[in-house]
């Protein structure tokens, strides 16, 4: 009955992928976004953007909009922008407050819970023909939030969510949620490339590019080399996909590092985001002893990147070929004006489409997007071997494994091989089943 | 000394200084004369993009984020520096090979003029072409302030409204 590739595409054994299709063809495009997007646990948007009844921000689950929405009990509704009369938007802005969402076509009007609660004609032209309670707009199946970051999924059986992010993405997000009472700034960031979204994924966990991509933001002290590219790393894997790769750094290269980043140029004051996790023992204690150590990268799979600035990047495919980045920022609600303004500062030139460190990645993930369009190169494998076999998971008491070791590959053949399991599993029951347990887990 | 107290003569002269800075300064970057166009700002310059959103009408005033917000641009003289080093020591991929840019600079109208400082509002478009096929554009609105120093105009704030709200392009490498 399905006409869904069945790969594989990834070869776990030898960490190649052999099919670049995964990268560019239109079929497998669809089908991640039916058995992926469809099923996972998907970041819609933060509490704190929508704090009274009636704020809503608009978000997106795979290519299907979303509106994220707090009804009038409280309650985060995530309801799908599509009028069930003719399949029209029944909201067009990115954020705002409203009293109802009214479809724009004919009229129907939905509460904020996604009730049809009335429209043009129900007596005179339906003649009580229709029964409303029928017609609403769908809703997510589930919707949790996890230290006020929201997540859907419209598959009703997925796992609960925090089964679902399990220790490493619980702890990804820790890495900002543990900084105090945060509050998401006004104003998030949004930009296409040209490229596939599990490129852009792929790069999170990537240290090995720093010194070439990055070349230019390191030579120009935009960002500390012993920082950004230090030999030591620390990965952890997690079930259904997550991961967090990158440094792990001693105190005393943390010194080293904060002290040459009080020189980066134009900060107002560098405000010291890793001290916290050194000095403060509640910090310490919720991001565990491993977690506490690691300057990594997490990704949420299969889309949210935790970045080290306080903030996080949705990679939302727009097709096999394109990618939308939206970038959050975050702040502690009884931040200081120094804070305020380094943090911001951070996050206006880091990051982005103008970011003095980002502006060059698009470029190489775009052209690799391309290196998997050609017929020719589509057939060709591509190389994912690096530190395969090569390292011991550390087991530690509090049941934090991790891998230490210098710049690899772990995290993005992780990353392939979970999401290989999710494109081959026919149901949440049959991923449940069949994935891969981390080998973090085992001894 | 107001600009709605200035004669027709005066107002078209202040007009045409501005216009001939802003077309100087479209070139200076077309021809990635990087460095000259860096010595056009003051060392207050402030260099500002920020992000617009689209709402409903009822709320088109939360169009745009606001001053010390989140913003695309956000450079002091130092962060444009670092931007104009880029371009030459290398490895900065977004502009190698480096883009094809033309600045067209239209509808200029002086907003007001104080002492030495003239605002000038104008509408521009950016557009840019990269390696064999790739294209943007860019186009908006600017809120630029001249500056008077030592009988030259230099650029003291620019503001930048852009259209988009989505940015449709990879990157914003370059100058606006």
């Amino acid at each position: 009955m399905s006409a869904n590739a069945a790969g594989p595409w990834y070869d776990p054994d030898h960490g190649v992928i052999r099919d670049r299709g995964i990268f560019s063809d239109p079929d497998i495009y669809q089908q991640e976004l039916e058995r992926i997007f469809a099923r996972a646990w998907n970041f819609v948007c933060h509490e704190t953007q929508i704090p009274d009844p009636g704020c809503f921000f608009m978000s997106y689950i795979g290519e299907d909009e979303v509106i994220v929405v707090r009804d009038r009990n409280q309650r985060v509704q995530v309801l799908l922008n599509s009028c069930p009369h003719r399949g029209n938007t029944v909201c067009r802005a990115e954020f705002g407050r409203t009293n109802s969402f009214l479809c724009s076509y004919h009229g129907w009007n939905y509460d904020l819970d996604g009730r049809l609660v009335g429209m043009p004609g129900e007596d005179a032209f339906y003649r009580s023909g229709i029964d409303k309670s029928v017609w609403g707009l769908a809703s997510a199946a589930q919707v949790a939030s996890y230290k006020g970051f929201v997540f859907a999924t419209m598959e009703p059986t997925a796992p609960p969510l925090e089964d679902y992010l399990g220790w490493v993405g619980r702890l990804g997000i820790d890495m900002i949620a543990a900084q105090g009472d945060m509050v998401a700034l006004d104003g998030v960031m949004k930009n296409r490339i040209r490229c596939n979204w599990k490129l852009a994924v792929d790069n999170l966990f990537d240290w090995y590019h720093v010194k070439v991509s990055h070349g230019t933001a390191l030579r120009l002290n935009v960002v500390d080399e012993a920082g950004m590219a230090p030999l030591e790393q620390m990965v952890m894997l997690g079930a259904y996909g997550h991961g967090i790769g990158g440094p792990g750094i001693s105190e005393q290269r943390q010194r080293e590092f904060e002290a040459r980043m009080q020189g980066a140029p134009g900060a107002p004051e560098w405000f010291d985001p890793f001290a916290a996790r050194r000095s403060d023992p509640e910090i310490r204690r919720v991001l565990g002893p491993v977690g506490s150590r690691s300057f990594g990268h997490p990704n949420i799979f299969p889309n949210l990147w935790v970045a080290l600035t306080r903030q996080i990047c949705l990679r939302i495919p727009r097709g096999p070929h394109e990618t939308e980045l939206w970038w959050f920022t975050f702040l502690p609600r009884n931040a200081s004006d120094a804070e305020r303004r380094t943090t911001i500062w951070a996050a206006n030139h880091m990051f982005g489409p103008a970011g003095l460190l980002e502006q060059d990645d698009g470029e190489n993930w775009s052209h690799s997007t391309r290196g998997a369009r050609g017929h020719l190169s589509r057939r060709l494998p591509l190389s994912y071997s690096m530190g395969q076999g090569l390292d011991r998971v550390m087991r530690d008491p509090s049941g934090q494994d991790c891998i230490e070791t210098v710049v690899n590959e772990h995290g993005q053949r992780w990353t392939y091989r979970c999401w290989q399991e999710w494109m081959q599993a026919e149901s949440w029951a049959d991923l449940r089943e069949r994935h891969s347990i981390p080998p973090t887990d085992v001894a | 000394m107001r600009y709605e107290d200035l004669s027709p003569a005066e107002r078209m002269l202040l007009r045409f200084e501005a216009e001939e800075f802003l077309y100087q300064e479209a070139a200076l970057l077309d021809e990635r004369r990087y460095e000259e166009w860096l010595a056009l700002m003051t060392d207050d310059i402030r260099y500002w993009m920020p992000i617009r959103r689209t709402t409903t009408a009822r709320e088109v005033d939360q169009e745009f984020t606001q001053p010390g917000g989140m913003a695309y641009f956000d450079d002091d003289k130092r962060t444009l520096a670092v931007r104009v080093q880029r371009m030459a020591v290398g490895r900065a991929w977004a502009e190698d090979p480096p883009s094809r840019t033309r600045h067209l600079v239209t509808n200029v109208r002086v907003l007001g003029v104080d002492g030495a400082e003239i605002r000038v509002g104008l509408n521009f478009q950016l557009y840019r072409t990269r390696l064999n096929s790739e294209e943007d554009s860019w186009i908006g609105r600017r809120e630029d302030l001249l500056r008077r120093v030592d009988g030259q105009l230099r650029l003291a704030r620019r503001h930048i409204y852009l259209e988009q709200t989505v940015i449709l392009s990879q990157n914003m490498s370059s100058f606006f």
